[in-house]
């Protein structure tokens, strides 16, 4: 069965890029910009798998993280992070927040697909 | 009365005010000059004069106390303002108390002082905003970074999925994607170098697990090469933490570890030997080495060695590496032989007993 994944990326070359490469791995994907508009398809369409940017307007990752951790319903849907810092602080901070796993950006596609792979088997 | 003759013949401003009376006793020629400046007192000093000066200074009751300050007051009829150090002392005459207040304009020095406050802020500011503006460009240089990469894999997945992937899309394909890590990692030193040179940069030390750093970088950073060669990580010893910076550490290994890649062809060993008192890290390769003639100098900041000139590199890696390993009190060495490779060897004290449960 297809996997969905939810896609929030504010940079729309990225959103873009990134979806194509995932529906050529045969993934459904569904796009928000913000983490605000995450939520809201998290919660209308239940996918299977979130990756988010974090320094997005409107609500970051880390606040959406937090909105999904106190939703009974989001809050078991695995979610990967895509850091733009290296600091170990920033990625602990994904981590605390409740990220499953996570990428720094720049990335290699096929990291992120390992990690992917690791959630939705 | 010879008194008064000195008074007089002195050119500072001095006031002599019976505090009991309330009246300015005297006032020599250069109190009636200054304070014409300030209170236009063509008829004379007056007691409510020297109050506008003296403000809420509280002066002392004891004969001899001597009170100093500063003070900022409007010139009369001038968009201006006049600083004076004002010394009052009291005592005691007539069985009347007495105050003898001295005014010395300290306009230019205090002009000069705020001027060097002003220009030192001045530059505070600037260096602050040099090093904002730095950190903001290498994060801001990311994000086109970013897509370049994705696109850059999305094109090498269509191929491949396509059977179009040949030996030449292959090759120019990670071309680009080498390029674009490079620059990278340059974005990534000139950060870490500007937080250094602004002195920005804090060490959090802690108990750190290095085993776990390693295998962290080891993941983030060098799996999934597109040659295929892999990080050899040996360990040996009982492991305990060192009481360093995590962030500092994961970059002198992602540093050293990256070099060790980037000089040499086959896989890259990293050691790490708990040892009685310390941990010795080894981070060695079989690469092109290092000329004898380049080590005194291989962690100068911009310096490169002499047979990397076709070989990427800002020459700020080893400099950052040393930096760190010195401001978590560890050592760092090294030995080289040109065309047979290149050993590093950090040492860093266990976390100390005092600081494990901190």
């Amino acid at each position: 069965m297809t996997k969905t994944i939810l896609l929030i990326e504010d940079k729309p070359t990225l959103q873009d890029t990134l979806k194509s490469l995932l529906e050529l791995y045969q993934y459904n994907v569904i796009l928000a910009a913000n983490g605000a508009e995450g939520v809201q398809q998290a919660r209308l369409n239940q996918p299977d798998l979130v990756i988010s940017d974090i320094y997005m307007p409107v609500l970051n990752g880390y606040e959406m993280l937090e909105q999904f951790k106190q939703d009974t319903v989001l809050r078991h849907i695995p979610v990967i992070m895509l850091t733009a810092k290296t600091e170990i602080e920033e990625i602990d901070m994904a981590l605390e927040k409740g990220a499953d796993g996570y990428v720094t950006k720049p990335f290699v596609f096929k990291n992120l697909h390992t990690i992917i792979k690791k959630f939705l088997p | 009365m010879p008194h008064e003759l000195i008074l007089t013949a002195i050119a500072i401003p001095v006031v002599l005010v019976n505090r009991a009376q309330q009246t300015v006793t005297y006032a020599n020629e250069g109190a009636h000059t200054l304070l014409n400046k300030l209170f236009n007192t063509k008829r004379g000093v007056s007691y409510p004069n020297i109050k506008i000066i003296l403000h809420d200074h509280i002066l002392s009751e004891d004969e001899s106390h001597v009170t100093t300050f500063e003070t900022r007051l409007p010139l009369h009829g001038k968009k201006a303002d006049l600083w004076l150090e004002v010394t009052v002392t009291t005592m005691i005459w007539d069985s009347d108390r007495h105050s003898v207040v001295t005014l010395t304009d300290i306009s230019e020095r205090k002009t000069k002082e705020l001027d060097m406050i002003q220009s030192l802020e001045k530059e505070k500011s600037l260096h602050e905003m040099k090093s904002h503006f730095i950190s903001m460009a290498s994060h801001e240089f990311k994000t086109p970074l970013t897509a370049i990469s994705s696109t850059i894999d999305l094109l090498e997945t269509k191929l491949q999925m396509d059977n179009l992937l040949d030996q030449f899309y292959r090759h120019n394909i990670s071309k680009i994607s080498s390029e674009i890590f490079k620059l990278n990692t340059m974005l990534d030193e000139i950060l870490t170098l500007s937080t250094i040179v602004s002195n920005n940069i804090e060490v959090k030390q802690q108990p750190v697990d290095v085993q776990q750093v390693i295998t962290d970088i080891k993941y983030q950073y060098f799996s999934e090469r597109k040659d295929e060669r892999e990080l050899d990580v040996k360990i040996s010893g009982m492991p305990r933490t060192v009481y360093a910076d995590k962030n500092q550490l994961s970059k002198i290994f992602t540093n050293l570890v990256g070099n060790a890649f980037k000089y040499s062809a086959g896989n890259p060993q990293l050691k790490l030997q708990y040892l009685k008192h310390k941990l010795v890290i080894k981070v060695a390769d079989n690469g092109m080495g290092i000329p004898a003639a380049d080590m005194p100098y291989l962690f100068n900041s911009f310096y490169r060695g002499s047979n990397v000139a076709a070989i990427e590199g800002t020459g700020l890696g080893l400099s950052i590496v040393k930096d760190f390993v010195e401001r978590n009190n560890g050592t760092i060495f090294v030995e080289s032989q040109e065309h047979k490779g290149t050993v590093f060897t950090i040492e860093f004290k266990y976390t100390p007993e005092t600081a494990a449960f901190a």
